[in-house]
């Protein structure tokens, strides 16, 4: 049946759901385009000989194949926009170096428009916020307030702040620290954000 | 040295620097502690809290940060005892204390760049002057070299008078010395027998938030926490409570002015502070009231509620009152309005009747949103009950965080699970103080009453704690004077309670308090009979706790350091 390998490939993708990517499938793209190729030469000539025979019967093959060719494009365009809305988000969780495995997943086209989306967003972030540019993809949140209450919840030894003072993460002690040093221990489970 | 103005010369200090806070585990402490940090977040000075139990642990935790910080402060631990020497500190470091308790170690008081005390000088803390303590041993050379100088340009005669002269003034120096001597070692003596408690840390820290306008509603409640700790574990006499009270009634209706117009109204959430004069029964409002009156010291006291006679005594006053049995045994909350509508005035008018005169007490209560409404001591003892938990895998940095948390008004779940437990609490006190007295386990010893908590007792792991077993041996003290004495020479005598600490380490805590009187001033000597007994009998104690009357001894040495005691104080 036609249009088959075009839901196959779109449903592989929604498979792997929440955000993953898994490889670019080049050979049911390849496959997809095929029969489309073929789709599209047998109505060139069915429109040639009804054009100059005038077999009326033909039109609805006519018109039946070109709704398989419509279908087709609609199916390859989700599924490559799907990919790209997943690759941005990648940018946001991971930053701009994406681990190996992932970029072995995404095809050369993929990568170009990755890096295209990095200098945009590299752009923009320095336009805001002054001179330096700030940096929003720290925080999900706007923050309230610089400083942040933590509690240690487990021994981690020394930790050094930007001034160069070393604070001992003991635990059940409570510190007032500058978020943005905080952010990466809170999301190893270290710390604690206390809000009173 | 003592501060005089607060805010140059602790906060201005401070709030450039980072910090390290290390704070004793009671009540008055946690509450100092919340409001300074309050003030640090609002001017984002950097902090690191540290709880400590003991003088160990202050030593550990300070060799800990010694290297991070330079300033220290530290709530309710550090005044009484030369700090300096205890921890040995380097040249720059600077300790803060804000301490409630006296006497305050005259080495602390007289160093005057390392040691800063945040305590008024005009609290009659009875420090002797400096020359008494400290006689500066340069002058008597200067005097001495000066004179010979002179005495040797001058012909023989008048050296040999010059002589003389010189013999007369050593002599003088002499015998100036020898009294000297005689005056200060008994001053300092008197200065350190009898502990006791003064301003607590809470209000020093809420009048430096006052002094910076800088107080808030939540401050003021917690400043009115710490006090009615100190009332509620009978450290301060009535009196200063009293006084105290009228001093943070101030603060509440300077705070309360907002809410005078009609128009205005804040809104039902906003925390509304007011002052009460309330029923002196523990945790009432969350309770039943028949509960709270069989598990309130005062009431069982009165009522002496042990014995068959005092549960009978007990349903006259409800049947007096009007008050039927299915109401008083149900949770106060559910009782019928009509029944709650006067329930202070009628309780007040029936117990003058049985005799107790002072059963509501002024205080103060806190509303925020429809449902919540707590009475201050409400907070004492759920907070106490937390601090002191002693379910399993709980450490004691652990009960202190939990502690801490449950004052603020964003975790009411963790509140009302320490009124859970203060209820355990204080049920568990009711019932070993009426098997204490049953079982005539209070016996006098000469100088001092003496009760021995055995190991198979119900509930002692509770008393392994110092807080629940000061409240025990209040009540106890209480029941037993009030309740059983007839003659009074044996009710004017202090109580030493020992009770089982560490089943595997084989050691007690024990501890004394002053006897028990209507005009008793608090005043703990118990410190240095415990220290001196413990020297004598080269028993094995460990004087940990700041509180000097607090100490843990080895089991086997219990008898011996007893004898000691008996002989110490006849």
């Amino acid at each position: 049946m036609f249009c088959e390998k075009a839901i196959e490939i779109i449903r592989e993708l929604h498979r792997m759901g929440d955000g993953q990517l898994p490889a670019f499938n080049e050979d049911g793209i390849r496959q997809v385009l095929e029969e489309m190729k073929a789709l599209y030469e047998q109505n060139q000539s069915d429109v040639n000989e009804a054009k100059s025979e005038g077999k009326s019967e033909l039109i609805p093959t006519i018109k039946f194949r070109h709704c398989c060719l419509l279908r087709n494009q609609r199916c390859i365009a989700a599924y490559l926009y799907d990919r790209l809305l997943r690759i941005r988000t990648l940018r946001w969780e991971y930053g701009s170096v994406l681990p190996t495995n992932i970029r072995f997943h995404m095809c050369a086209e993929e990568l170009e428009w990755f890096n295209q989306y990095k200098k945009s967003l590299a752009t923009f972030m320095r336009s805001l916020g002054g001179e330096e540019g700030l940096d929003i993809t720290q925080d999900m949140k706007p923050p309230k307030s610089l400083y942040i209450e933590v509690r240690c919840l487990k021994d981690h030894g020394e930790f050094e702040i930007d001034d160069g003072t070393i604070i001992l993460l003991k635990k059940n002690s409570q510190h007032f620290l500058p978020r943005w040093k905080c952010e990466q221990l809170i999301r190893q489970g270290v710390l604690e954000h206390i809000m009173s | 040295m003592f501060i005089t103005d607060i805010r140059k010369e602790f906060y201005d200090v401070v709030v450039n620097q980072r910090v390290a806070l290390l704070v004793s585990s009671d009540i008055d402490a946690l509450c100092a502690c919340k409001i300074l940090q309050a003030l640090f977040h609002c001017d984002q000075v950097q902090y690191t809290l540290v709880p400590v139990t003991g003088w160990q642990d202050l030593g550990t935790a300070f060799l800990e940060h010694k290297e991070q910080f330079r300033c220290f402060v530290l709530i309710n631990c550090g005044a009484n005892v030369d700090l300096l020497e205890t921890l040995q500190p380097e040249e720059d470091s600077i300790f803060f204390i804000c301490d409630t308790h006296r006497p305050v170690d005259v080495v602390n008081v007289y160093n005057d760049t390392q040691v800063k005390l945040m305590i008024k000088q005009d609290d009659d803390l009875g420090v002797p002057s400096y020359d008494d303590i400290f006689r500066d041993e340069e002058e008597e050379g200067g005097d001495d070299s000066g004179n010979e100088s002179d005495g040797g340009s001058e012909p023989s005669g008048k050296r040999r008078r010059y002589d003389e002269g010189e013999v007369e003034r050593r002599i003088e120096r002499q015998r100036a010395m020898r009294e000297w001597e005689a005056r200060s070692d008994p001053k300092l003596l008197n200065m350190c027998v009898y502990m006791y408690v003064c301003v607590q840390a809470a209000m020093v820290i809420f009048e430096l938030a006052w002094v910076l306008t800088k107080d808030t509603k939540d401050m003021l409640w917690w400043a009115i926490i710490g006090l009615t700790d100190q009332w509620v574990h009978d450290k301060i006499t009535h009196m200063k409570y009293v006084t105290d009270i009228a001093t943070l009634q101030r603060h509440v209706s300077r705070h309360n002015h907002r809410n005078e117009d009609e128009d205005n109204s804040l809104s039902i959430d906003c925390m509304r502070i007011s002052f009460e004069y309330d029923l002196r029964l523990a945790l009432y409002q969350h309770w039943s009231l028949f509960e709270s009156i069989c598990n309130s010291s005062y009431t069982s006291c009165n009522f002496k509620l042990w014995s068959m006679h005092g549960q009978k005594k007990l349903q006259e006053f409800l049947a007096d009152m009007g008050l039927p049995l299915k109401q008083v045994k149900q949770k106060f909350n559910s009782m019928d309005m009509s029944v709650k509508e006067n329930l202070r005035e009628v309780i007040e008018e029936s117990s003058n009747k049985y005799g107790m005169k002072d059963i509501r007490i002024q205080t103060f209560g806190v509303h925020f949103g429809f449902k919540n409404h707590f009475l201050a001591s409400d907070v004492v003892h759920a907070t106490a009950a937390l601090l002191e938990s002693t379910e399993k895998d709980d450490s004691p940095g652990d009960n202190f965080i939990k502690a801490l948390d449950c004052l603020s008004r964003s975790n009411l779940e963790r509140l009302h699970g320490g009124i859970d437990l203060a209820k355990k609490k204080l049920m568990a006190i009711q019932q070993t103080v009426a098997s204490c007295i049953c079982t005539n386990l209070i016996l006098s010893q000469g100088p001092f009453l003496y009760c021995y908590l055995l190991e198979g007792t119900p509930d002692v792991k509770l008393f392994s704690k110092p807080m629940a077993l000061t409240l025990l041996c209040q009540y106890l003290l209480k029941m037993f004077v009030y309740g059983i004495l007839r003659c009074s020479c044996l009710s004017l005598l202090p109580l030493i309670i020992a009770a089982p600490m560490d089943v595997e380490k084989r050691t007690v805590i024990v501890l004394g308090i002053p006897p028990e009187s209507e005009t008793s001033d608090k005043k703990n000597f118990f410190g240095r009979a415990f220290e001196k007994a413990a020297e004598g009998t080269s028993s094995r104690t460990l004087h940990d706790h700041f509180d000097t009357s607090i100490i843990e001894l080895k089991m086997e040495d219990r008898t011996k350091f007893l004898d000691a005691l008996i002989t110490l104080l006849s």
